[in-house]
């Protein structure tokens, strides 16, 4: 199919690119406690980008016929803006695992299995406990007019579960997954249930909100709040744009000395890896900032054309709609946290990483509401916290309720007080918990 | 195509089935800056197979190559037998409808040139860009659609729909040193061509405004007396309240009946709120939802008091109260869940003037750049606001953001005006991965004795 589209595109304009995607899903929904419903989805489709006299124009479609995915990318490059893109030639792609075997093959009866288990481990009086285990398996094919073409298989399998525990007016939800290319272990499943379990048992009693500038240990859920800045301001885009604050502030020291951020396409078994990006570009890793420093911005073809500088192979699309760029895996480690060696796993460990023994007075902040709303770019956020947990004399003493958190992540991350030994996958990201020192906390 | 569906049921002997057909056009336009991004046009085909047996779960099927329909009303009917039930799934009763509901197309965007617009959403982009040289950067996006659609299932309904939809959406970025602010302007129907026009004057206040918050001071932190505009109120309510509503919410969970029991005083008297998908012309009207139940104005607060709830078939039969039309799903891609429509509260009385004229210092909160709620908790970040001093509204403010618990706010609400408005907003509302739904909003200013607001919380 794909081949046919981009000898047809390249008949009729300077160059093309196109991308085909089918996936397959198969997912199963547990509520209350017993499953539902089972489901599939099938789905493919194409996605054509043709230059036309310099042109860029773009069409597609889950029904591809190539003449008319040709003839409509064509029309909408007579509208587009001039953009010098240069397709990549072929080259040597890293291989990468994005396929598991045994996930691909696994029977419904081995997805129904997980489910239950799950569901089995977390039931307890008066809560209700929710479940989801997906399977997608797929295969992606990119291909340009300068001859690079490469197609890989993927899976993934993702396990969710959450607990619902309503007192009164008090309303509690605890929810974590488990996702990686392959199905979970017997391990990973443990992982998993102790997570939510001892997140659920933390919360039970309510201790009230302190208040102040206090360490705040944010964990990998809880940080995103702290990242969604860096990851916009990191996007060559911003940068383009002339809105990124960190443009004019490479090779600076701007965070703590110990402060990393990676991307990795290439680490085995994630769902996010890929040899090549969307856009026939083979992966690599890439440093985001070094000891504090930041080093380099994510391109795709078309930025990096209009920055002058090469693609860095963060190219996105879908079937629909222009490529863009995008992170794959962002691991955030700090000089002496443990790598991500492995593609799966909840991780384990305590609440709060081990970083709340010396802490006096203090917060573990799980879950925060309202993040993304609001001027995010600026690195300042306020929001009221969803889970959070009182730290008092290095224990926890209880859930805070009606407490919210404030600071502005770039005087935050000036100074780490320390990494958590608890890094773990959040979808495509790594981190362990982070303690950040300064953090405004009022109750209300 | 009707007669393929009917077929297709016909040949299938699960006990309840339903096919979901669509097939979707549309054009998409976008802007960075002075910049084109894109000028694309589009075709998004599926279906989507539904299949329950008795003491069996549901059976999903969902696909994009139509010539797979016979195999995956198969699938979906094995599927569906894979699920084993001790306590079985049933649906509430509605009666079979057979209709073709074609909305008015308002000037069928799939005959207009894309040409034409990309030059419409130019002239509003650089109405944004021209307001000042401290608008540095715009966001301004154009897309419309027409969906053909197709419902059928084996109690004998048979439905054909025409949905137009059109979104445009911009967002003007002003930047000063290092301080930088946004302003939005969106607007979402359920029309065509002709009402994407004329919208001019909106973009160019965004951007002013945009401009204008460089200047004007955060608001200092604190519990204040606050009154909502017509958007925010409309926002509060889906997100803080309407949410709730929702029976699959509820159905399963003991506890959450409880605390969800018809009758429970919410708030004052003076406190309406409902959910009308068949309200006339706004973006979350549908003649039926996507399970073939007629749509209809569902009241859920009344007096303060809970009276009702939104439902599917399902939440419907498990609770043994009526359907609502409210089983909705965004596209072929996914099975209907509980959703909203158009979601209100209800005017009151009185004027703008009338609510604030006793306040002596309060916030005014308008317009919404986002909302979350996790279930009793919210956060609401207004797109900008305004002191109230002495009675009047005084100057801007920034950084506006309302946190707070649902259960105490609702019970806060002190006025309401009766300057009751829908607000059709592009977006959409997101719920177990489905995403954007087409919804409305409505509300009058509404006055909210204390709540807490943030923005330099803290200091």
């Amino acid at each position: 199919m794909i081949e046919r589209l981009i000898e047809l595109a390249r008949t009729q304009s300077d160059g093309a690119d196109a991308i085909w995607r089918r996936s397959d899903r198969t997912g199963l929904e547990f509520e209350a406690g017993r499953l539902k419903a089972a489901g599939v989805s099938e789905e493919s489709g194409a996605g054509l980008r043709v230059v036309s006299e310099g042109r860029v124009g773009l069409a597609g479609s889950t029904a591809p016929d190539p003449a008319a995915l040709v003839e409509r990318a064509r029309a909408s490059a007579e509208l587009g803006e001039q953009v010098a893109i240069a397709f990549p030639k072929p080259a040597q792609a890293p291989d990468v695992k994005t396929h598991d075997r045994a996930a691909a093959d696994a029977s419904i009866e081995q997805l129904m299995d997980i489910g239950r288990e799950v569901v089995e481990r977390l039931t307890r009086d008066g809560c209700q406990v929710n479940a989801s285990v997906e399977r997608i398996v797929g295969e992606t094919t990119v291909a340009n007019s300068a001859g690079a073409h490469r197609s890989y298989a993927e899976s993934a399998v993702v396990v969710g579960a959450d607990i619902r525990r309503i007192a009164g007016d008090d309303v509690l939800m605890v929810y974590d997954q488990f996702l990686a290319v392959g199905l979970p272990n017997a391990k990973d499943l443990d992982a998993l249930v102790e997570s939510i379990v001892s997140r659920l048992d933390h919360a039970l009693t309510i201790a009230p909100p302190p208040e102040g500038s206090l360490p705040v240990v944010f964990t990998p859920s809880g940080l995103a709040a702290i990242m969604l800045p860096l990851e916009q301001a990191l996007s060559g885009k911003a940068v383009l744009q002339g809105v990124s604050p960190l443009a004019s502030r490479k090779d600076e020291q701007v965070f703590d000395p110990s402060f990393g951020l990676i991307d990795d396409p290439l680490i085995a078994g994630r769902p996010s890896s890929r040899p090549v990006d969307d856009e026939a570009v083979p992966s690599a890793r890439l440093p985001l900032i070094e000891n504090g420093k930041v080093r380099r911005f994510i391109y795709d073809l078309e930025t990096a054309a209009r920055a002058g500088v090469r693609s860095t192979g963060h190219g996105r699309r879908g079937i629909f709609g222009k490529p863009h760029s995008d992170y794959s895996n962002l691991v955030l480690r700090g000089d002496h946290s443990p790598l991500p060696t492995t593609g799966r796993g909840v991780g384990s460990g305590t609440i709060g990483g081990g970083l709340i023994a010396d802490m006096k007075d203090g917060l573990i902040v799980d879950d925060l509401i309202g993040v993304g709303q609001g001027n995010v770019m600026g690195g300042a956020f306020s929001h009221p916290v969803a889970l959070a947990y009182r730290v008092q004399n290095g224990a926890i003493t209880g859930r805070v309720k009606d407490a919210a958190v404030a600071g502005n992540v770039y005087e935050l991350l000036k100074k780490i007080g320390g990494w958590g030994n608890d890094g773990r996958w959040l979808g495509s990201r790594w981190s362990p918990s982070l303690l950040l020192e300064g953090v405004s906390v009022a109750s209300r | 195509m009707k007669d393929r569906l009917t077929a297709a049921l016909k040949a299938s002997s699960a006990d309840y089935l339903d096919i979901r057909l669509e097939s979707t056009t549309s054009s998409a336009v976008s802007f960075r800056g002075k910049r084109l991004e894109a000028a694309t046009a589009s075709v998004d085909q599926g279906g989507c197979v539904r299949a329950l047996n008795h003491g069996c779960g549901w059976g999903v099927a969902s696909f994009t190559s139509l010539d797979e329909l016979p195999r995956m009303v198969q699938r979906a009917d094995e599927l569906s037998r894979a699920v084993r039930l001790e306590r079985p799934i049933r649906l509430a009763d509605v009666a079979p409808q057979q209709a073709d509901a074609i909305m008015d197309l308002d000037g069928d965007v799939r005959g207009v040139a894309l040409a034409d617009k990309k030059r419409l959403l130019q002239e509003y982009n650089d109405l944004m860009l021209g307001v000042s040289d401290r608008v540095v950067d715009t966001q301004a996006s154009y897309r419309d659609e027409v969906t053909e659609y197709w419902f059928v299932n084996s109690e004998g309904t048979v439905l054909y729909e025409l949905r137009p939809e059109v979104v445009i959406s911009g967002v003007a970025i002003a930047r000063r040193n290092g301080t930088i602010e946004k302003g939005l302007e969106s607007i979402g129907l359920r029309r065509g061509w002709k009402s994407a026009q004329g919208h001019h004057e909106a973009f160019r206040v965004v951007a002013e405004r945009a401009a204008a918050l460089l200047d004007a001071p955060s608001v200092k932190g604190g519990a204040y007396p606050v009154v909502l505009d017509s958007e925010l109120g409309g926002v509060f309510i889906h997100e803080a309240f309407g949410h709730l509503s929702e029976a699959d919410f509820v159905y399963e969970n003991p506890q959450a009946r409880e605390m969800m029991t018809l009758g429970r005083r919410f708030g004052n008297k003076i406190l309406n709120v409902g959910d009308n998908g068949a309200a006339a012309g706004l973006r979350g009207t549908l003649a039926f939802d996507d399970e073939g139940t007629p749509t209809r104005d569902t009241a859920l607060i009344k007096e303060g008091v809970l009276v009702g709830r939104l439902h599917s078939r399902e939440t419907a039969a498990a609770m043994s109260e009526a359907p609502t039309g409210n089983g909705r799903a965004i596209s072929f891609r996914h099975p209907p869940i509980v959703r909203m429509t158009n979601t209100y509260i209800g005017a009151g009385q009185g004027t703008f003037e009338d609510l604030i004229k006793d306040i002596k210092l309060g916030v005014y909160a308008c317009g919404a750049f986002g909302g979350q709620t996790l279930l009793e908790n919210f956060s609401f970040t207004a797109a900008w606001g305004h002191m109230i001093r002495d009675g009047k509204v005084a100057e801007l403010v920034k950084d506006v953001v309302l946190a707070g618990n649902l259960f105490q706010t609702l019970d806060r609400i002190e006025r309401i005006a009766g300057d009751f408005r829908w607000n059709q907003m592009g977006g959409g509302c997101g719920k177990g991965g489905q995403f954007p739904l087409p919804v409305t909003e409505g509300s009058p200013h509404v006055r909210i004795e204390e709540a807490l607001v943030g923005g330099e919380v803290g200091s």
